[in-house]
């Protein structure tokens, strides 16, 4: 582990980042129609559940990371291999949203530019960070923040006085009944983006102040969850819901109908910097706790050499994961969230805590 | 599991290990003999019979003759007080070397008679050159094996002037010259308190240059000052002429455009900065101190913020703020633009913006490398330029770079524009080291800008933030209090909030123990019954 701190809000910062990042831009949630800001905030509730979860194995080990608890919890070589087994999950979603991500930008701002070359640059950047250690990328997301944040702010006020917001594509609610609401829900807003949270068990141990981690984790879904729940019925009331559904990038169609007296038009670079800030800190956290997570199952004594090579099979990861746009989305929102996401978000973490819980009872009770 | 940089750490031990080696072979000085002539003699000889060490033999005494020797170098010294106070007192007293050969008598003798500042003994030969190279006059006596050293420093030097890089409207109008005494002197007659104190060294093998640390006891950070000390003791070079030499090797972090040291010519920034807790480096010679730590946005806080009222300090800040900003991707965003985005730019000013370029035959990226290179040309050749030949670059750079360029095709009038944006708001950096380091890194953000345009730029910039957030100067994160975030100390950041809201030093670099730097209720009021408002009390 490396030898390093952050602080609580430092957490709040990468936590939030983290849940924002890529999630503000895609489609989220619209198989429930008008209702995708409801299924986003039970999403929500479910990633409070989760993360309290983790945050109680936490607790249990509060000196390491899960990758060396797992095999206190189950036993060395099942624990490995569990390990293992998230390395390989953090990997993967590394690479999955650098795809997302360099997909997201040639459709939107760079058609002839070839997608390796897009995700080469990003990685590049990504790797001197991840090199520097978790502080200094904790350090980059409190300035980020600020400017996300400014951002956000500016561009709401900027889509209020332009007029173009009706309410009224929000109604009616609950039009089906609550069913697709819940359906939605348990398929796809509580695993992208809160149960992702599983993530932060690899950044707990470094928290200065563990006591904290609990109200910091839920402030920060809860902070995440309601932006992204603005953002959602923002997205939905200006372009209605068919659009909103049909549109590649829900956000940056809205952005792109913002005008104010024929001056402040085309502010698609708003779209980009939110998503190319938003991009960084996802998959700078997937690939640094992949790193450390490697560097601690496999005893590396200078885990920043491992960056470069892991880069590398990032990479080609990345390219390789789908052989085309399509292909890549429809793995992305049928296959993954129930093979992928269910176990590694939910059931695994939940069985580690019951497992956990009666050893404790157990050790208490002698 | 072991740390992430373990690597560092090794390079430190060897570091260490080096040091300790150093210290066993230093030599034994050799001790000063009794013998005048022969000591004469080996000082002749080891400076090389230069002929500007002066020695005075005198010969007094009343009841049996006694020699001694006054010595100094020309130049160095303040002849008329060794004339007046040194060798008329030894020439008229007669009993005055007789006393020296009776117990204590030395002792006696400088309280008595000496009337030069300060008079200490010396017994080795390391002692006397050091002391005397340094302007103080050594006295020698037949017969005694000790010497006697009196500070005599004078002679000719620059008298205090106006600062010229960082110059103000209002403020104090004096700045350091070359002479550290005199520097000291300037910044203890601002802050009139025992608490600020000096420690001073000598530095470089050859050279012997004095090198001074200042810092207010109580303020500044002990662990800053450790640190200070034991980087300043580590260096072992022959000469530092400037304190840009110690500045080299004292930093944090060599890999970086970035400067971790602040470097002023102006007192009342250094008393400034010692009030918040920093260290001070003086170097003999040099009318630049250094300040460590040194934070990011320290480069943009002019000392005028801090005279004038808040509002306008805030407005004022801000602009150079956006000024770094503009220097760094003023011609990055202009290609981007022009060669990626041309969406971004309202429909008229785009056909504008194409027409001009239209018969322009390079691409916007070649055409701005030519403009700035040519423009950093004209910049380095105006510094070094002889003053009376000044007017002449002027007419050349605005002409044949300006005008000439565009009517000749080669440039468009809208880089040109760009370009001079560019130069001019770099200038508006307060800080000269800083202003240098966006002007190189222009360059790359132009590169990147040119290949993938906003891309690039955004990328770029997160790369530059990350490096300048992994940047520390003595320990300090260099962005405090942005990155680490510290809501307390942000009033003197981006704004700078009224003199009466801070209330409290910066945490991370003064002292914890004594953080608070203004009293309660310092926000004033006109008088009550003046005022228009009803009271409250009632």
């Amino acid at each position: 582990m490396e030898k390093a701190k952050i602080s609580a809000y430092q957490l709040f910062v990468l936590i939030v980042l983290f849940e924002v990042g890529s999630t503000l831009l895609i489609p989220l949630a619209l198989d429930a129609k008008q209702d995708a800001w409801l299924t986003i905030l039970l999403g929500m509730v479910g990633g409070f559940f989760l993360f309290l979860v983790n945050f109680r194995l936490f607790h249990y080990y509060p000196d390491i990371l899960p990758t060396e608890y797992m095999q206190k919890i189950v036993g060395k070589s099942f624990g490995k291999f569990l390990a293992f087994l998230y390395i390989l999950y953090f990997m993967y979603m590394a690479a999955k949203v650098v795809r997302d991500f360099g997909e997201m930008l040639i459709t939107s701002t760079y058609p002839q530019t070839p997608l390796f070359i897009i995700i080469a640059l990003f990685l590049v950047v990504i790797i001197y960070t991840i090199r520097k250690g978790i502080e200094v990328v904790a350090r980059t997301g409190e300035l980020l923040f600020l400017i996300l944040l400014l951002l956000g702010i500016s561009g709401t006020i900027l889509i209020a006085i332009s007029g173009i917001v009706d309410l009224k594509n929000l109604l009616p609610v609950l039009e089906e009944g609550i069913m697709p609401v819940l359906k939605t829900t348990f398929t796809q807003t509580l695993y992208i983006p809160f149960g992702e949270a599983v993530v932060f068990s690899m950044i707990l141990p470094y928290l200065n102040q563990s006591k904290k981690g609990k109200r910091i984790g839920v402030y920060a879904l809860g902070f995440s969850g309601l932006a992204l729940t603005l953002v959602v019925a923002i997205n939905i009331s200006v372009l209605g819901v068919n659009l909103t559904a049909r549109s590649q990038f829900p956000l940056l169609s809205t952005i792109q109908t913002i005008q104010i007296d024929e001056f402040l038009e085309r502010l698609d670079v708003y779209f980009m910097l939110t998503l190319i800030l938003g991009g960084f800190f996802k998959i700078s956290l997937y690939f640094y706790v992949a790193v450390a997570g490697i560097a601690n199952l496999f005893n590396f004594k200078e885990p920043s050499r491992l960056v470069y090579p892991m880069g590398i099979v990032i990479l080609i990861l990345s390219i390789t994961i789908a052989s085309n746009y399509a292909e890549h989305i429809s793995e992305g929102t049928r296959f993954i969230s129930l093979r992928i996401f269910l176990p590694f978000q939910v059931i695994i973490p939940v069985s580690l805590l019951i497992i956990a819980f009666f050893k404790h009872r157990k050790k208490r009770g002698k | 599991m072991p740390p992430f940089f373990k690597y560092k750490k090794q390079k430190v031990h060897t570091d260490q290990s080096k040091d300790t080696q150093d210290s066993a072979n230093h030599h034994v000085p050799e001790p000063i003999e009794s013998s005048l002539s022969a000591n004469l003699d080996s000082i002749k000889q080891k400076t090389g019979h230069s002929s500007d060490i002066i020695v005075r033999t005198i010969i007094t005494g009343n009841t049996s003759l006694h020699k001694a020797s006054v010595v100094y170098v020309a130049g160095l010294v303040d002849t008329q007080a060794i004339n007046e106070f040194l060798i008329e007192p030894l020439q008229t007293n007669h009993d005055l070397l007789e006393k020296l050969y009776q117990q204590d008598g030395l002792d006696k003798v400088t309280k008595e008679f000496i009337t030069l500042g300060s008079v200490h003994p010396v017994t080795n030969w390391d002692e006397l050159f050091l002391s005397l190279m340094s302007g103080d006059t050594i006295i020698l006596i037949d017969g005694s094996n000790k010497a006697w050293s009196a500070s005599s420093k004078g002679g000719e030097r620059r008298s205090i002037q106006e600062p010229s890089t960082q110059v103000s409207v209002r403020g104090s109008k004096e700045s350091f010259t070359e002479s550290i005494g005199t520097n000291i002197a300037m910044v203890r007659r601002i802050i009139n308190n025992p608490d600020l104190w000096i420690e001073t060294m000598k530095i470089g093998k050859v050279t012997r240059t004095d090198v001074s640390i200042m810092y207010i006891n109580g303020i500044a950070k002990t662990e800053v000052v450790d640190e200070v000390r034991k980087r300043l003791k580590r260096i072992n070079i022959d000469s530092i002429l400037e304190s840009g030499y110690i500045e080299q090797l004292i930093e944090d972090q060599t890999i970086t455009p970035f400067p971790t040291i602040f470097t002023t010519e102006r007192p009342d920034i250094t008393a400034g900065n010692l009030l918040e807790g920093r260290v001070a480096i003086f170097v003999n010679g040099s009318p630049d101190a250094l300040l460590a730590p040194a934070l990011f946005i320290g480069f943009f806080q002019a000392v005028e913020d801090y005279y004038s009222r808040y509002d306008i300090a805030t407005a004022t800040r801000f602009i150079r703020v956006l000024a770094f900003f503009i220097s760094l991707i003023g011609p990055a965003a202009y290609i981007a633009i022009t060669t990626f985005h041309q969406e971004m730019i309202p429909t008229q000013l785009l056909i504008i913006v194409a027409a001009q370029r239209d018969s322009v035959p390079f691409p916007a990226f070649v055409e701005a490398i030519i403009m700035e290179i040519a423009f950093e040309i004209l910049r380095e050749a105006g510094i070094r330029m002889p003053k009376v030949i000044g007017s002449t670059i002027s007419i050349v750079g605005a002409l044949v770079i300006g005008q000439g360029a565009i009517q000749a095709g080669i440039v468009s009038p809208a880089t040109v524009i760009v370009v001079a944006i560019t130069a001019i708001a770099n200038f508006a950096t307060p800080s000269y080291t800083v202003a240098i380091s966006a002007r190189l890194i222009r360059f790359l953000f132009m590169i990147i800008a040119a290949v993938f345009g906003f891309y690039g730029i955004i990328l770029g910039f997160i790369m530059l933030l990350v490096h300048l957030v992994s940047l520390r100067s003595f320990g300090v994160p260099y962005m405090t209090p942005l990155a680490p975030f510290i809501p307390k100390n942000l009033g003197d950041t981006i704004i700078r909030t009224p003199l009466w809201a801070e209330k409290i030093r910066p945490r991370l670099i003064s002292s914890t123990d004594n953080p608070v730097r203004a009293g309660e209720d310092q926000k004033p009021a006109p008088p009550q019954k003046r005022g228009m408002k009803k009271k409250n009390t009632r």
